[in-house]
């Protein structure tokens, strides 16, 4: 077994390469703040800037072909363009774009190559930002049950409905979602999967007031909306799949929401707590050296660590195009699970100081308030616990002798 | 980066898997479980005969000279079963105590012993006080007139009936009493008289209690050529063994998991089998993530071990994630078992007794977790 990536003599100048690159195209003063939320409109631009120099490069989507705006890029490459990017506090893509990254892949699975020739080339050279409309206010864990109406007329669907927990702070270009195409056919096969400019005529955008926004595993999104869909016109074209094909279409996206491509990135929040823990003084002793915030220093190390090896398990799993089957949903039960354990470890080594995010009081300008609200936020998106323990018995096959197969990535 | 195991550890899992199935029978296993050795001779020399009990030991001295990750494959495949005897206390504890800390002579002289199985070694460490720590190592070994002279009692000490010879850790002078170092470990005959093996009764397998009265050793048994290095011995073999031990807990993680999946499938109540209830999956689901937490901490580790890299924060890590996902897959699997996993003969508290006899060596999971802290210089 090999957990750490041996690069080659190629590999290594690629990484010059990509450092060299990095240090001439990261946008000047680009800085993130602690709460997604409070993301300005001219750093959220830089962060574009940054995305369309790298989908320029063919880095945004890397491992997808070069055809459709990917870089053709293997694994341990891909690893490399992380890695640096990690060393800015940044990963790929650089800003929210979830509807970009799990959209992608179903239109690159189940797109015809004229769908792949229109939509992924944007997406993949940084040119949209995508949103993803997945719940409805009646559809959460029962995703199928959307509600959401696509009415055939001539060239276009007449779409209607609403979509809540959308998207991002400062817009998009393009949306998609799943919406009922029949609704005289079975569940899950009266669906369809669209592409839905987002300045269409009839759409109504929202802010929901939210705890704080959590992402779907991707890039912190720092504000969700609701939308309003009122006779919006959209070409027949933009339907990925097929007619009542969407729920298919929706496993691949659902399967990298589920965890499925992994993460090879470390938890930051611990880390920091951790050093925060061994550079503050309380009473005249170090945090650390009190043996009860020793004790849940440990706690709060282990989980991270757990979740850092699933997290690189499923990435291996993933990018080496290795049979998958409950791995992906079992980092997101973990991850989500432990995220919720850690943060009250944290409360309760640091105290009250965790709760705020007070200039003079909170610790680190902030970062474990956030991380208080983040981490009971981030129970659902992309599934709830309870969901994920749903696909995990399926696919062990715990009662049944019939495995449900893990969603298709390729 | 590939998390997968090479072509000659598949074969070596292969092999290992056939043979267990072959002469390890579940029947077999629960008729050795609670004898004081959990092995026969018959099985042991077959055991030998396949190098296992030398897969650690450098060819130099006879064995296989095959990788701490080799030798965790192996491991995992006799947690499986869970096969007891004295392959992890006597092929890995004891050799890689004696690679660290013999002299030259005394490697050439044992370890191709282990290795034929010739000899069985047993570490005896831990005693009355009982802890994983040099504090608790009290027992003196008195140097008088060209020999020492051990009396005291080692208690919880693993495999001892099973044992030709003992590694016994004892002060040798007074001043280092409680102290962390002054530690020397001792090679005793473990039929030498004043010696004396009881195997400790109740739930607990294959520990016993080793009383020494008036035993004479000579001073050419001490591990290494001066005295006083045993601790420092001691924590080097336990960095590489206690993977390889906590990739035995791992098979039998694994065995738990399979054994609960299947019986979801087959156990019908309410008219459905009982894996469709979503409380039984909870179960099985806890199952899975601590075996797979048990399962990557530990190979991790192991690939440190095995690339050179500073391993101890995560041997430490794997030891107290691996004891503690043991015991708790076992309380699950009997969550789903009910009735039946508490029947001897379906065989599922084989692992259960498994779990809570080896939650304590080589240190608990809450001593891992402080020497975790430390190890990462916190």
């Amino acid at each position: 077994m090999d957990f750490e990536v041996t690069y080659t003599p190629e590999q290594e100048a690629f990484r010059t390469e990509v450092r060299t690159w990095l240090a001439t195209n990261i946008p000047e003063g680009l800085e993130q703040p602690v709460d997604p939320g409070d993301l300005s409109l001219e750093q959220y631009q830089k962060l574009r800037e940054l995305g369309r120099r790298l989908g320029a490069k063919g880095w945004l989507y890397p491992t997808y072909p070069k055809a459709y705006g990917g870089g053709d890029l293997s694994v341990d490459f891909v690893m490399i363009l992380e890695e640096e990017l990690d060393r800015y506090g940044l990963h790929l893509p650089p800003y929210y774009d979830s509807g970009g990254r799990l959209g992608g892949a179903s239109i690159f699975v189940w797109g015809t190559e004229e769908q792949k020739q229109q939509f992924l080339p944007p997406i993949f050279r940084g040119e949209w930002r995508t949103w993803q409309l997945l719940s409805e206010p009646n559809a959460g864990s029962d995703l199928a049950g959307v509600q959401t109406r696509a009415v055939r007329d001539g060239d276009s669907y007449i779409v209607n409905g609403q979509k809540i927990y959308v998207g991002s702070l400062h817009g998009c270009e393009m949306m998609w979602t799943i919406v009922v195409t029949d609704p005289d056919k079975p569940r899950h096969e009266n669906l369809g999967w669209l592409m839905i400019p987002y300045g269409l005529p009839g759409i109504e955008v929202r802010p929901m007031e939210l705890l704080t926004a959590g992402g779907e595993g991707g890039a912190s999104p720092g504000l969700k909306h609701t939308i309003f869909f009122d006779n919006v016109r959209v070409p027949a074209f933009n339907l990925v799949g097929g007619e009542n094909n969407g729920w298919r279409v929706a496993t691949t996206h659902l399967e990298l929401e589920h965890g499925g491509g992994g993460v090879v990135r470390r938890n930051r929040v611990v880390d920091q707590f951790l050093e925060y823990c061994i550079t503050t003084k309380r009473n005249g002793e170090t945090l650390s050296k009190d043996p009860d915030v020793r004790d849940d220093m440990v706690e709060a190390y282990i989980k991270s660590e757990i979740v850092r090896l699933f997290g690189l398990r499923t990435y291996w799993l993933s990018h080496a195009h290795k049979p998958r089957s409950y791995e992906g949903p079992q980092l997101s039960y973990c991850r989500k699970t432990y995220a919720l354990e850690i943060a009250e470890t944290i409360l309760r080594a640091v105290g009250p100081y965790a709760m705020t995010n007070d200039p003079d009081w909170g610790p680190l300008n902030g970062l474990l308030e956030h991380y208080q609200r983040s981490a009971v936020v981030g129970l659902h998106p992309g599934g709830t616990t309870d969901i994920q323990k749903v696909i995990m018995a399926r696919r062990i096959g715990i009662g049944r002798t019939t495995k449900e197969q893990a969603g298709r990535l390729r | 980066m590939d998390l997968g195991l090479t072509e000659a550890q598949e074969l070596l899992k292969t092999t290992a898997a056939n043979f267990i199935q072959q002469e390890y029978p579940k029947e077999t296993i629960i008729a050795l479980e609670s004898t004081p050795t959990g092995v026969t001779p018959e099985l042991f020399r077959k055991v030998a005969e396949l190098g296992w009990l030398g897969i650690i030991i450098p060819e130099v001295y006879g064995g296989e000279g095959r990788s701490c990750t080799d030798a965790a494959v192996l491991f995992e495949e006799l947690g499986r079963g869970p096969v007891p005897g004295p392959y992890f206390s006597s092929g890995v504890l004891g050799a890689l105590t004696v690679l660290h800390g013999g002299t030259e002579e005394q490697k050439h002289a044992i370890l191709p012993q282990v290795a034929s199985g010739e000899r069985v070694l047993s570490l005896a460490v831990t005693e009355p006080h009982h802890g994983w720590r040099p504090e608790t190592v009290q027992m003196r070994a008195s140097l008088q007139g060209g020999a020492y002279t051990l009396n005291g009692t080692k208690l919880f000490v693993y495999d001892a009936q099973a044992a030709t010879h003992l590694i016994c850790a004892v002060r040798t002078s007074p001043s280092t009493n409680g102290s962390t170092s002054g530690i020397t470990l001792l090679v005793v005959d473990a039929k030498a008289p004043g010696v004396t093996v009881r195997t400790l009764p109740g739930w607990m397998a294959q520990v016993d209690e080793v009383r020494f009265t008036n035993v004479r050793v000579a001073t050419t048994a001490v591990l290494g050529s001066t005295e006083g290095q045993g601790w420092e011995t001691l924590e080097a073999a336990a960095l590489q063994a206690i993977p390889i031990l906590c990739a035995y807990q791992v098979g039998s993680c694994q065995t738990v998991f399979d054994m609960a999946v299947a019986y979801s499938r087959t156990r019908v109540q309410f008219g459905q089998p009982i894996g469709r209830f979503q409380r039984v999956q909870d179960h099985i689901i806890n199952i899975v993530n601590h075996l797979d937490a048990a399962r990557w901490t530990t190979y991790e580790a192991l690939w440190k071990l095995d690339t050179g890299r500073p391993a101890a924060a995560s041997v430490h890590l794997a030891k107290a994630v691996t004891s503690e996902a043991y015991l708790k897959v076992c309380d699950s699997g009997h969550e789903v078992h009910a009735g039946v996993g508490v029947i001897r003969e379906y065989g599922l508290t084989l692992h259960t007794q498994r779990s809570r006899t080896l939650y304590h060596l080589l240190g608990e999971p809450r001593y891992h977790r402080r020497r975790l802290a430390d190890a990462l210089g916190w």
